[in-house]
């Protein structure tokens, strides 16, 4: 009953499809990069925060917080480095560098703190961490304070002005792309291994998965570092560089938190394709409803919600994965 | 392998549990018979790390694992069931197994793929081999209860704390389960030590020693038949002898 190696890692073929597909999509019809860009950063934030909140079962409100000090450290670093001689497309590659070590600093700081809770006490502790970094960045003036930091002179500077444009309409896009697939290979990485049955423990139980030798601490923070180390590189690919700004209120809004909760639960949680499967439902269904009804997306987003938490609490891919289990389409889901 | 020494155990005011001395050996059966509120659970969960004591110590291998939180425990040899069945629900009674075997004595040794052998190895000596893929919530009763048992033994424990393991069930499902316990238990040379709280036959079934508490302190600590026959446990159970 051995696995071999590479079938184990059949579940990614579905979910590089996808992406692919997008990606076609957006380059070959007219018009359509706009709303592919959108999808895509969807899948990601959904995808990066599954790590967390689908192998641990935690729920953080204090995700974008992550995405908004990634976003930081891309401005960051083309805001301070664009004139170093030579520096070119080394500056946002430097400012996605800075964006992982932002984002990991500040997940460690909050998970030493939070993570000590469980439960409903976890999100709720969370729920102050976006709101208290953004007026810690307005109050004390920090990072340009409550102004943000608009730099597209300066990466225009760093890279010339026709690359620069080119960086932020295409390339920030296809950055994120990329962030979002390499996210699905942490996550089946992670499940195959260990990390991701210590994980499932301690989502189910976590005093029998501590009795069964699993340290739950360690293994939440490494969930939780990852998820927010994407996070920050999803600021700054789809936050920073492709607007080529950076503003307090809105980084650090807690209705993308709610966004990424919704796609998780939507696709879900703790699969590997539910993510990009809410993210699409979520992303068309969004677009379709500020086209017909604007305003209204939000109303009518509640209900759904909560259907799905009645309905059918595994969300979509979960309900197709416990049908296709054990048939020939089963080792294609995870 | 193990002992312990003088363990005490406060809830604030309440002694859960009292100065308790016991020795474990290698390979051997030991019920820890009690009524209701003796402190069986408590003295579990001490050597299982889920509470540290308040005095006195705990030795595994000479040892003092007294203040080792419950995950260090398990990779030393100490494996646990739990009174009501925790498996991992969504995951399948193969995974749950597993998990067993990763984190256990063997976690350096082996990796994911060696853990699904040896899980598949514990599954078929169980008898769970028809629900190997099946998430382990739905299960029934007592095949959770196997489940659990499956887990503990693929961590290929020293000593296997049972506690209240055939609470609720059929007698016949219970003969069976002693039986299968005391055959893997002994192949493997782990130490048992089974909690009951009613169910005798099950300590008569097993046991080579039995441990009896009352109100947080041992009482008793003898071979079965003669424990069983102590005057002391007749009274715990059934109150004084009437006055003439």
């Amino acid at each position: 009953m051995k696995e071999s190696k590479i079938t184990k890692y059949y579940p990614l073929i579905p979910v590089c499809a996808t992406y692919l597909a997008l990606f076609i999509i957006g380059e070959s019809v007219p018009g359509m990069w706009q709303l592919v860009a959108m999808l895509a950063f969807y899948c990601a934030i959904g995808q990066a925060f599954n790590i967390f909140l689908g192998m641990t079962g935690y729920v953080d409100f204090g995700y974008v917080a992550f995405m908004g000090v990634g976003a930081y450290g891309m401005a960051l670093s083309v805001e301070r480095l664009h004139m170093v001689e030579g520096i070119g497309m080394g500056v946002v590659f430097l400012g996605l560098l800075l964006a992982v070590v932002l984002a990991t600093l500040l997940s460690l700081a909050v998970g030493a703190v939070a993570l000590r809770l469980r439960g409903a006490y976890f999100a709720i502790a969370t729920i102050g961490v976006n709101e208290g970094f953004r007026y810690l960045i307005e109050g004390a003036k920090l990072w340009g304070g409550s102004e943000g930091i608009v730099f597209y002179g300066q990466l225009a500077k760093a890279l010339g002005s026709e690359t620069a444009s080119q960086v932020s309409t295409f390339w920030a896009d296809v950055f994120v792309f990329l962030i979002a697939f390499m996210a699905a290979c942490i996550t089946i990485v992670y499940m195959r291994s260990k990390i991701g049955y210590a994980l499932t423990a301690l989502r189910e139980d976590e005093d029998a998965a501590k009795v069964m030798g699993i340290n739950v601490t360690k293994y939440k923070i490494i969930a939780f570092i990852t998820s927010a180390s994407v996070a920050g590189l999803i600021g700054a690919a789809g936050w920073a560089l492709k607007l080529t700004n950076v503003f307090p209120p809105q980084v650090f809004e807690i209705h993308y938190t709610v966004e990424c909760i919704i796609i998780v639960l939507l696709g879900g949680a703790g699969t590997l394709l539910g993510p990009p499967v809410g993210a699409l439902v979520y992303g068309l269904a969004k677009y379709w409803l500020s086209v017909i009804i604007p305003g209204f997306q939000l109303f009518i987003f509640a209900p759904i919600i909560l259907v799905v938490i009645v309905v059918f609490p595994e969300g979509i891919m979960g309900l197709v994965k416990k049908r296709w289990r054990g048939t020939g389409l089963g080792k294609f889901i995870e | 392998m193990l002992k312990l020494n003088d363990v005490t155990k406060r809830f604030g005011g309440l002694i859960a549990v009292n100065r308790v001395s016991l020795e474990i050996k290698r390979g051997e059966f030991v019920g820890i018979v009690g009524p209701n509120g003796s402190g069986k659970t408590t003295l579990f969960n001490v050597i299982s790390g889920v509470y540290y004591p308040d005095g006195g110590k705990v030795l595994f291998e000479d040892r003092d694992i007294s203040f080792f939180p419950p995950y260090k425990r398990a990779p030393l040899g100490i494996g646990r069931t739990f009174q009501i069945p925790r498996p991992f629900g969504s995951a399948t009674v193969r995974e749950n197994v597993a998990v067993g075997a990763m984190f256990g004595t063997m976690r350096d040794k082996v990796g994911v793929d060696e853990s699904m052998v040896i899980a598949d190895e514990v599954i078929e000596r169980v008898g769970l081999q028809e629900h190997r893929n099946k998430p382990a919530g739905t299960l029934t009763p007592v095949e959770k209860k196997l489940t659990e048992i499956a887990r503990a033994l693929a961590m290929k424990p020293k000593l296997l704390l049972m506690d209240e393991a055939m609470a609720g069930m059929h007698p016949n499902d219970i003969d069976q389960m002693v039986s299968l316990v005391k055959t893997l238990a002994k192949e493997q040379n782990i130490a048992v030590v089974a909690m009951v709280e009613h169910i005798m036959r099950a300590v008569v079934g097993m046991a080579e020693k039995v441990i009896v508490l009352h109100q947080g302190a041992k009482i008793v600590d003898a071979p079965t038949q003669k424990a069983l026959r102590d005057p002391k446990v007749i009274e715990v159970y059934l109150g004084h002898p009437l006055e003439r």
